[in-house]
């Protein structure tokens, strides 16, 4: 089955080319120039992610991305592009309900690599819990990560800096708990947003993890081995609404 | 508020023109007041004189028309305040030598008469008492003592003149404040105004010249404002409108058949595209960011950003501890710190980052490589903006010229410094000294 893009851009260019990289990587394309166009191609076919662009006229990509997480499709995978350089408003675009992101200027291969991530991600293992607009804030123990920021704070409220891979690991961790995950599933979710190889061992970034927790590896409280399995994330996770 | 004892104009506006009041005040109501005094005793002294010359002629003709047994009765009557008549030859001296004991000596020899004046003789030092001789016409001595009154001023006339001179502080202190104050609170503003544009601005209250003063200040500062923003602007938009020209064209070569000329339009695009992306980021730093300030554990943000580095298979050491959370936007932080390592990185090896806390409110962050450094002379001018030292021009190591002077920025807006140097044994230090 091939899978079913929607790309949403103003620029009939981008579109265009975009669609025939895509096409030529086997995959099915629809394209759509504003947030009208794309529920019509919401409605007539079963699309399997949407690429979406930040800045579009009118309704602009975080609202439609919000109404897509409040609808009838509020599984549905979406990329953002976003054509601003800063990494703050990369992240804003992202945790609005994008499963990832791009700057614009991309390649297309670039492109082509995270919409398989997501796609693989999103079949393989659906998060338990939704991030929404409001609610941004994983807690779990005394600790908190601002999924906005990305800043994870302690019980005394000081940020504890995260590498870009151990974010992500935390991550997936939070999105998962209670639920074992293997090695491969680990590395395929964690797998880098720019194309960054995930050299070291998913070993060696828990470990590091536990350390950032102050988690003591011989009795973790947070990060626990499960013998010839993985690891599972054994604390309870709960979503907040706090402006930090 | 006095000036600043012998020795030195005094160099503060307030100081100057307090002196300047004050002095001329103090001389101009000085004068006015030794010229009154003076008027005043002469004034005295002639009405003094006159009413003598009528007295003393009188009291002599009645002393002289008595006969001798009736004068002592008379005596007196015949004395005044600060004058008796005494039946006897007085007390021999000599003459008093006070201008106005001598007036009054000549005054009473006009009066009773050239004949009946023997002489005069003072009793104590000039100015004291004295007494003068005469003959009456029998022959029988008549001397006139003398006590001159002090001098005409009243003892309150000194207490006024404190009074006035303290008023006269009072006064000078408060009109040379009303003119100074707005001139420092003007001077504070401007001061204020630093890179992020976010001064306050001046009250504009008080006296009609110092509200237009301020009202043409705060126009002004916000004029700067406007064209630092539209700067920002231009440049945001520009950037913004290149990224989709920039996009189609990867895109477009994307598709295309691998060639040679293919991988070097890749990488003038992406000359262009870092060009674009780092312009817009040193735009917002220009623009003062809008992060808000956290406290932040520095040990794992630096741990963390050596991580990333390692994760990417570039090698960079980490020293020194600080040991407590800092206040800072770690956003710009990191922003700084990778700017300074990728430079490092991309001339250098050996690439470390120092940590360690100065004094209390103080600490330096050092990256540090070894590579050819840079030449004393441009160790300034590479922080400024699109500055490339001639050896770094070419395309293999060119850059934009913006990431040190991001840096440079970001480190201001944090409170701050960035400061460059060589090391001994070469190589370069990019070292940030922050508030904790």
């Amino acid at each position: 089955m091939t899978d079913h893009i929607l790309i949403v851009d103003d620029d009939r260019e981008i579109r265009l080319l975009v669609a025939e990289y895509l096409e030529r990587g086997g995959m099915r394309v629809t394209t759509a120039a504003n947030g009208h166009e794309m529920r019509a191609a919401l409605e007539n076919g079963a699309v399997d992610l949407v690429v979406l662009d930040l800045m579009l006229p009118g309704e602009d990509g975080l609202k439609l991305c919000r109404d897509l997480r409040t609808g009838e499709h509020k599984r549905m995978p979406v990329l953002m592009l976003t054509a601003r350089g800063d990494e703050a408003d990369r992240i804003l675009g992202l945790e609005m309900g994008a499963d990832d992101y791009l700057a614009k200027p991309f390649a297309a291969r670039e492109l082509l690599a995270r919409i398989n991530s997501v796609l693989r991600r999103t079949r393989m293992l659906p998060p338990n819990l939704q991030i929404t607009e409001a609610a941004t804030v994983l807690a779990f123990g005394p600790w908190r990560l601002n999924t906005t920021s990305r800043h994870l704070l302690d019980e005394d409220d000081v940020v504890i800096a995260l590498s870009g891979a151990e974010y992500r690991l935390l991550r997936v961790f939070l999105d998962h708990p209670q639920r074992v995950l293997n090695r491969d599933q680990l590395l395929n979710l964690t797998q880098g947003r720019d194309a960054e190889l995930f050299e070291r061992s998913i070993d060696l970034m828990v470990s590091r993890l536990r350390q950032r927790l102050r988690d003591d590896a011989k009795d973790p409280q947070y990060i626990k081995t499960v013998r010839s399995e993985g690891y599972v994330f054994s604390a309870k996770v709960e979503i907040r609404e706090e402006h930090l | 508020m006095k000036a600043p004892a012998l020795g030195g104009w005094p160099r503060s506006l307030f100081a100057r023109v307090m002196v300047i009041l004050l002095v001329g005040m103090a001389l101009a109501q000085g004068l006015s007041f030794g010229l009154v005094v003076f008027e005043r005793s002469q004034a005295a002294d002639r009405l003094m004189l006159g009413n003598l010359e009528l007295d003393v002629a009188s009291s002599v003709s009645l002393l002289d028309m008595l006969p001798a047994d009736k004068r002592t009765n008379w005596l007196g009557r015949l004395g005044r305040r600060n004058y008796s008549y005494l039946l006897n030859t007085g007390v021999a001296g000599t003459p008093p030598s006070a201008p106005l004991a001598q007036e009054a000596i000549a005054t009473i020899a006009r009066a009773a008469g050239e004949r009946r004046y023997i002489g005069a003789s003072a009793m104590g030092g000039p100015g004291g008492p004295f007494q003068v001789h005469l003959r009456l016409s029998d022959g029988s001595p008549l001397t006139i003592d003398i006590h001159p009154a002090p001098s005409g001023v009243s003892p309150w006339l000194p207490a006024l003149l404190c009074i006035q001179f303290l008023l006269l502080l009072a006064c000078t202190w408060a009109a040379v404040r009303l003119v100074t104050r707005p001139l420092k609170q003007l001077a504070a503003a401007a001061e204020k105004l630093g890179p992020d544009l976010k001064a306050d601005t001046v009250p504009e209250q008080g006296p009609t010249e110092v509200v237009h003063a301020a009202a043409a200040f705060n126009a002004m500062q916000q004029r700067i404002s406007g064209y630092l923003t539209e700067r920002v602007q231009i440049l945001a938009a520009i950037s913004h409108d290149l990224q989709t020209p920039i996009t189609r064209m990867r895109l477009r070569l994307d598709l295309l058949e691998s060639s040679d000329a293919h991988a070097k339009l890749y990488d003038d695009l992406s000359a262009m595209e870092q060009l674009v992306r780092e312009g817009l980021a040193y735009a917002r730093t220009l623009h003062g960011g809008a992060e808000t300030p956290v406290r932040v554990d520095l040990d794992t943000l630096l741990d963390s950003l050596v991580c990333d580095y390692h994760d990417a298979g570039q090698a960079v050491s980490l020293e020194g501890k600080v040991g407590l959370p800092i206040t800072t936007r770690p956003q710009a932080l990191r922003r700084i710190l990778s700017n300074l390592v990728d430079n490092a990185l991309k001339f250098g090896t050996e690439v470390g980052i120092h940590v360690q806390r100065d004094t209390d409110t103080r600490l330096t962050i050092a990256v540090c490589d070894r590579g050819p450094g840079i030449p004393e002379e441009e160790l300034e001018r590479v922080l400024e903006p699109f500055y490339r030292l001639e050896s770094s021009r070419n395309r293999g190591t060119g850059g934009t010229g913006l990431g040190l002077a991001i840096a440079a920025q970001l480190a201001q807006a944090l409170g701050g410094s960035l400061v460059l140097s060589n090391r001994a044994g070469g190589g370069l230090q990019a070292m940030i000294t922050l508030p904790i």
